[in-house]
């Protein structure tokens, strides 16, 4: 290893990765998504295992950490599972992401313990929570994140809680609140949208919402960038969907800058008039002619003009 | 010990031994989640137990008078704590710290989550708040002091437990007759 530092000049783009995934993955490689700033690739089943060994020991990917892994309960149609494998040469984040086979019943996936001893325990984990088994791997019981003789897989979201079934809910409002006829009222949050009791609160609430415009539904976003840069989450009613991400960040940056200097021409905003007017011009001449620089001579202007400001006060 | 699960003490016997035991409580802290913060903030300087003869940080059960058990505890963890507390000796005493420790707090739903301690171990005191702050654990041990200073000894080793104190619930220090 003569390289240790990251190499991010050296790092493949997630084109390039894709590219480079379908020319030996072939079929085996589903598509690619660019999300928050992570790079997914989905694999099938079966390339699931010779997709990991890829990443790891293809000299131009050398996805050489384990990050995690972990399972997502993909509803009817069965389980998910997902390793985030890191570069510590390049820098690089990739998710490899699959579809069990075997359903909701009997979610099975390949272990990848062989190729990162890393994946041992998060299998584990995965089997506890999902029930995902993991053909291959050294041992995947007993149970390490619940007890022993726990029963059932507590993170499938058919998963009953016991307590729920006993108690209502305590807190204030349901869950999901219905309208008279039991239809599920749908609400999206929006930035901004429930300020706290003082006028602080509000006034930083209306502030965000200023900020943060309510999202038009616009397709997804398919800036080149955002592998550097996590991508925005809420874009702008009038983005257009081909301007990148940098080009947007920048473009708020600057709205927010003219906000502030329009807030600060307010806050001016009674004294604004005479705010050029409060220096001796005299003073200000004499210094100048005398070689200082501005800033002093300005400085010095000001105090000379507040002084016979208040010697005026005085005399009246 | 000997006599003392025998012979109810003489009244003035009785009242230097437990004004001895109730200032010097050696805790053994169970930190098991954010509570445990708070926890600690209360041995510190500003708010301090060791000025009321609480001796945090024994070296172990074996060691200790009592038990603060602050946090979320754990189906997985509750052997333990079962453990450590069997592990002391008589006379013992167990402070419920935060709303995890006192039912499962937020987490009254979880699939993991023991919904109090008092399902495992008997609690002298429990101290509501998620998280309490320093002050109501010093409260609570003000409280269970007080508790100490009347009770038998006698009644204690044989195991017959007072009624548990819950901070908030009564008057603090009206709870003990002659308090
Ligand atoms: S009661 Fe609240 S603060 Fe204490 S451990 Fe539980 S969640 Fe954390």
């Amino acid at each position: 290893m003569s390289d240790v530092l990251a190499r991010r000049d050296r790092a493949l783009s997630p084109e390039e990765t894709e590219e480079l995934l379908r020319d030996r993955l072939g079929d085996g490689l589903q598509r690619t998504v660019l999300e928050y700033g992570v790079f997914t690739v989905w694999v099938e089943q079966d390339a699931w295992v010779q997709a990991a060994t890829l990443c790891r020991d293809e000299p131009l990917l050398a996805y050489d950490m384990f990050d995690n892994l972990f399972g997502i309960d993909a509803r009817e149609e069965g389980f998910d599972v997902v390793a985030v494998l890191y570069s510590t040469s390049t820098g690089n984040r990739i998710a490899l992401r699959t579809r069990c086979a075997g359903g909701r019943d009997e979610p099975t996936c390949p272990s990848i313990t062989d190729i990162y001893r890393g994946a041992d325990w998060m299998e584990r984990e995965t089997w506890d929570m999902f029930g995902v088994d993991f053909p291959g791997h050294p041992q995947i019981g007993p149970r390490i994140l619940t007890v022993e003789n726990f029963e059932g897989w507590p993170l499938r979201k058919d998963f009953h809680l016991a307590s729920r079934a006993a108690k209502p809910w305590p807190g204030v409002k349901e869950p999901a609140e219905l309208d008279e006829d039991g239809n599920v009222i749908e609400r999206v949050p929006h930035i901004g949208d429930a300020p706290g009791p003082y006028d602080l609160d509000k006034a930083m609430a209306e502030q965000a919402q200023a900020m943060n415009p309510r999202p038009e539904l616009d397709g997804p976003e398919d800036d080149d960038d955002a592998d550097d840069e996590p991508a925005e989450v809420e874009a702008g009613p009038d983005d257009d969907p081909t301007v990148s991400g940098a080009e947007k960040a920048e473009a708020r940056r600057k709205a927010q800058a003219e906000a502030r200097a329009k807030k600060a021409a307010e806050r001016a905003g009674g004294d604004g008039d005479e705010g050029a007017a409060q220096l001796d011009q005299d003073v200000y001449d004499q210094l100048i002619a005398e070689g200082k620089s501005e800033r002093i001579a300005r400085s010095k202007a000001k105090a000379a003009y507040i002084k016979a400001q208040r010697a005026k006060e005085g005399d009246a | 010990m000997g006599l003392m699960d025998q012979v109810e003490l003489p009244q003035p016997v009785k009242y230097v031994f437990n004004w001895g035991r109730k200032y010097s409580l050696w805790c053994f802290n169970f930190g098991l989640a954010c509570c445990a913060i708070e926890f600690i903030a209360a041995s510190t300087s500003r708010h301090d137990f060791i000025r009321h003869g609480v001796i945090p940080f024994a070296h172990g059960p074996r060691q200790a008078d009592l038990l603060v058990v602050s946090g979320t505890l754990t189906d997985k963890m509750a052997p333990a704590v079962k453990r450590l507390y069997e592990e002391m000796p008589e006379p013992k005493y167990v402070i419920s710290f935060g709303s995890c420790a006192n039912c499962g707090g937020p987490y009254w739903d979880s699939y993991s989550v023991t919904k109090g301690v008092d399902q495992i171990i008997p609690v002298d005191v429990y101290v509501p708040g998620c998280p309490p702050r320093p002050e109501a654990l010093l409260d609570g041990i003000i409280a269970l002091q007080h508790r100490i200073q009347n009770e038998s000894l006698k009644d204690r080793i044989a195991g017959r437990r007072q009624d548990p104190i819950t901070l908030g619930a009564d008057a603090p220090l009206a709870l003990e007759e002659g308090a």
